[in-house]
């Protein structure tokens, strides 16, 4: 018996449907309002999802040239979720701050920008001259996916940079994400590649890193925030408050010296 | 196609790897970054640093040197300034760390002064990055640019908000 197409049809089916599972317990949990983007995006790939499949279970038929740009506009708005996505982990520990929001939005922008530009000289290059298989959209789309991965590790040395521990929330979304954009770009290129003609390991890889993302974004949906406990024993998380008067008086008569 | 495939797996393995030691460090060693950085003050003398980037000092010292005498002292000034910023940032997380943890505290009022610590203190630390840059310029360039010199006030202002927090939570 041929599993092939059951085990296709589950990688491809399946973390779309956990999606709307992530989806409704972070509605239950109240996440939605603390990530809209990510909310918005999980709902945006659902409805991806419900214009594919009809379409290839020829339920719904469509010419070829529409069923490319359906990708293409599809896969543009993925990679401009994902950016959302990043600015909402980058902002979230000044998200209370009008002006520190405004402040590190203004640090991601720049350092998107030059990263981009940085890809595009390096990487994308590379596309548009070797890329035969696919089209230029889709070169760029995937030098812009490249870039996600540099921001997101971004995200996690700017929690560092500030001495901040990430919500676990954060980190769900972010673990999830970089394992997601850490391998699309080397299964994207393996697919775009003369070893990969006829092969069908790279859509299952591709299908199966998805599928381990949407995992753990559900997983950490579920998960419960730790929150330091002011006053507890030195062994937890943050500092016991009793001792932040003696570091406190410190620095201050450290700094009248 | 072969070369972007190399890359593209180099730069999947760094990241995966990163990744990797993230998880790693948030669950295996849960609170040791905070407890480290309670560990590491450093003492910063405000006095000498406020000259260090006083912009009369600065004009006294042009009026009074040559140029080329002028560059070599400011730039040594702007060399012991970065270590005074260095020290201010590292500090301020610190107080980071108490912010986070008074945040937490079951007292309102408390909870409201952590979190304004919390705030103040990126931001004081986003400031020292940005000075940090800009005493670089200036260390390229020591006639045109100058250090900025507004960190000490806002340093003394978080610092002493954190040395009012615990009387508060004792009330």
């Amino acid at each position: 018996m041929n599993l092939q197409h059951p085990i296709y049809l589950y990688l491809w089916v399946a973390p779309h449907v956990l999606l709307i599972a992530v989806a409704i317990v972070m509605y239950r949990r109240g996440l939605h309002r603390e990530f809209p983007i990510f909310f918005s995006s999980l709902l945006y790939e659902f409805a991806q999802f419900c214009v594919y499949y009809p379409i290839y279970r020829r339920v719904l038929i469509v010419p070829a040239w529409l069923y490319l740009k359906l990708d293409t506009v599809g896969r543009a708005g993925s990679t401009a979720f994902h950016f959302g996505i990043l600015q909402e982990l980058f902002e979230w520990p000044v998200r209370h701050n009008g002006s520190l929001r405004q402040t590190s939005a203004y640090i991601l922008k720049w350092v998107t920008a030059g990263l981009i530009v940085m890809t595009f000289a390096f990487i994308g290059f590379q596309y548009y001259r070797q890329s035969h298989r696919l089209p230029q959209s889709y070169g760029t789309l995937e030098a812009l996916n490249i870039t996600q991965c540099f921001v997101l590790a971004l995200v996690f040395l700017w929690h560092r940079f500030l001495g901040l521990r990430m919500s676990v929330h954060v980190f769900g979304v972010a673990l999830g994400l970089g394992l997601m954009a850490g391998l699309e770009p080397l299964i994207q290129a393996w697919k775009d590649s003369e070893l990969a003609t006829n092969l069908r390991i790279p859509d299952y890889l591709q299908m199966g890193v998805y599928h381990c993302t949407v995992l753990i974004w559900l997983a950490f949906a579920f998960a419960r925030e730790t929150v330091p406990r002011a006053g507890a024993p030195a062994q937890s998380e943050g500092l016991p408050l009793l001792e932040v008067r003696e570091r406190a008086a410190d620095l201050g008569r450290i700094a009248r010296l | 196609m072969t070369a972007m495939i190399i890359v593209a797996a180099l730069m999947a393995i760094v990241l995966v790897l990163f990744l990797g030691f993230e998880a790693w460090a948030r669950y295996s060693r849960p609170g040791r970054d905070l407890q480290l950085a309670s560990a590491e003050l450093i003492p910063v003398d405000l006095e000498a640093f406020e000259n260090l980037v006083d912009p009369e000092e600065e004009r006294y010292l042009r009026m009074n040197l040559s140029a080329r005498e002028f560059r070599g002292v400011q730039r040594g000034r702007i060399r012991a300034a970065k270590m005074y910023v260095a020290a201010l940032s590292q500090n301020a997380a610190v107080l980071v760390s108490v912010g986070q943890s008074a945040r937490s505290n079951a007292n309102p009022e408390v909870g409201a002064v952590g979190q304004e610590i919390v705030h103040r203190a990126i931001r004081l630390r986003i400031w020292c990055l940005f000075s940090l840059l800009r005493m670089d310029a200036a260390f390229l360039f020591p006639g045109q640019l100058s250090p900025s010199n507004a960190i000490a006030s806002q340093y003394m202002l978080v610092t002493y908000m954190a040395a009012k927090l615990p009387s508060r939570a004792a009330a």
